[in-house]
């Protein structure tokens, strides 16, 4: 299922709860895990002088730093990599975003893994050169499935068997359920498939009787069958369900009362107003909220 | 009647150890070694409590934790997490406690005492 899974990690305690998930998926998955790691922002421009992520002091770059580097991500992993894994240690200099969409392009993975934020906003030496998050611009652009493990609580409890997938009925949704089939057929997994309905009056104009909202669930429950059940049955065992709400909170609502262990969404399958785009699209909310890794699936 | 309470953990020596701590405190105590045996114990003895470790060769804590609630007579069974991992508390949510390994006895008891009497 994953042969080759690019890491991308800040190697701090920020990003242990996704170590958790890709050492594991890897290890579980036998994939060959590709540790990432960009230990330093140029200062400025394509300087060498770089502001080392974890230190945050300035650095001159020369091979017997990045060589340190790697030894460092070696010895912060050590638990994890004494069992066999398969795993190569690479590192880069630049703006993360940029570095793993470049790595991710030279070594075509199947999944790029990346944990959440690398701390708040002043501290963080990644955010403050970015304009806009890592997470979201990987997710935007990777070929690739993202999985993304945001909170601890989102962090690996022993294995994939249940599966939400969130469809806005898009084209971009029904390549996700593709993605969604294969892993569960892969694994053997449960897959739920869910809509949310948008209840916000920003969606509808209005403020929806309770008889239009039960009315737009059963269409929605309709769409899913007519789009996804054929291809369900093809499983041992499946489910669909329509709520109404905020889409994002009852997303992450609904994975939480399933139990369920990954989450799959199409990225921006919905274009989102300049304004909306600030907050992030459904599936960017749902990332940062989840109680489980999310995959989100771009093209 | 006492109360039942089922470990469900894979290192014998805490087996071992909770066992003889809830008996010697007027509870009966079974043991299960992985997620498939605790169903097993779960299904035949309905305990008033679980504790349960997160990380197990097999099926996890986790997976445990959802198939036991699938069984109606089980779904409100209280569970106390015991286990070494990092941020265990987010392993269950729905657990009366989240204890990491090594744990305070009293506090456990204490734990156990306020949940089931």
């Amino acid at each position: 299922m994953f042969t080759k899974i690019l890491f991308a990690t800040s190697a701090t305690k920020e990003s242990d709860h996704a170590a958790r998930v890709a050492f594991n998926i890897a290890g579980s998955y036998d994939a060959h895990l590709d540790i990432f790691h960009v230990p330093g922002v140029p200062s400025r421009g394509y300087s060498q002088v770089v502001v080392d992520v974890k230190t945050k002091e300035r650095v001159d770059v020369d091979d017997d730093y990045l060589e340190w580097v790697k030894d460092e991500i070696r010895t912060y992993y050590a638990k994890y990599l004494e069992n066999g894994l398969r795993y190569d240690i690479t590192v880069a200099i630049g703006f993360p975003a940029r570095e793993i969409l470049r790595q991710a392009k030279d070594t075509e993975p199947d999944l790029i893994l990346l944990g959440g934020s690398t701390g708040d906003e002043e501290e963080a030496v990644y955010k403050k050169s970015m304009a806009g998050t890592t997470l979201q611009k990987i997710a935007r652009s990777a070929k690739c499935p993202v999985l993304v493990v945001n909170r601890p609580a989102a962090s690996f409890w022993g294995g994939l068997s249940n599966i939400t997938f969130g469809t806005d009925f898009s084209k971009a949704s029904d390549k996700a359920f593709e993605f969604a089939m294969k892993v569960a057929k892969n694994l053997d997994c449960e897959l739920n498939v869910f809509h949310a309905l948008d209840i916000t009056s920003g969606a509808t104009g209005e403020m929806l009787s309770q008889d239009e909202i039960e009315q737009k669930i059963r269409e929605a429950l309709r769409m899913i069958r007519g789009r996804y059940e054929s291809r369900l049955k093809e499983l041992k065992h499946y489910s669909m369900d329509v709520w109404e709400g905020i889409p994002f909170i009852e997303i992450v609502k609904y994975a939480r009362d399933i139990h369920s262990d990954l989450i799959v969404m199409a990225h921006h399958s919905k274009k989102t107003e300049k304004a909306d785009a600030i907050l992030g699209s459904n599936v960017e909310q749902v990332i940062v909220r989840a109680g489980c890794p999310v995959i989100s699936v771009n093209r | 009647m006492k109360k039942r309470i089922l470990i469900v953990d894979d290192d014998p020596n805490i087996l071992d150890y909770l066992e003889a701590l809830f008996k010697d405190n007027g509870y009966d105590a079974y043991t299960a070694r992985d997620a498939k045996e605790g169903l097993k114990m779960a299904m035949e003895h309905k305990p008033d409590l679980v504790t349960l470790d997160i990380e197990m060769p097999g099926d996890w804590g986790p997976r445990f934790y959802r198939q036991m609630i699938q069984e109606k007579s089980l779904k409100n069974v209280p569970v106390i997490v015991i286990s070494g991992l990092s941020g265990n508390v987010h392993a269950i949510p729905k657990a009366i406690a989240s204890i990491k390994k090594p744990f305070d006895r009293e506090k456990l008891l204490g734990i156990v005492k306020d949940a089931i009497g």
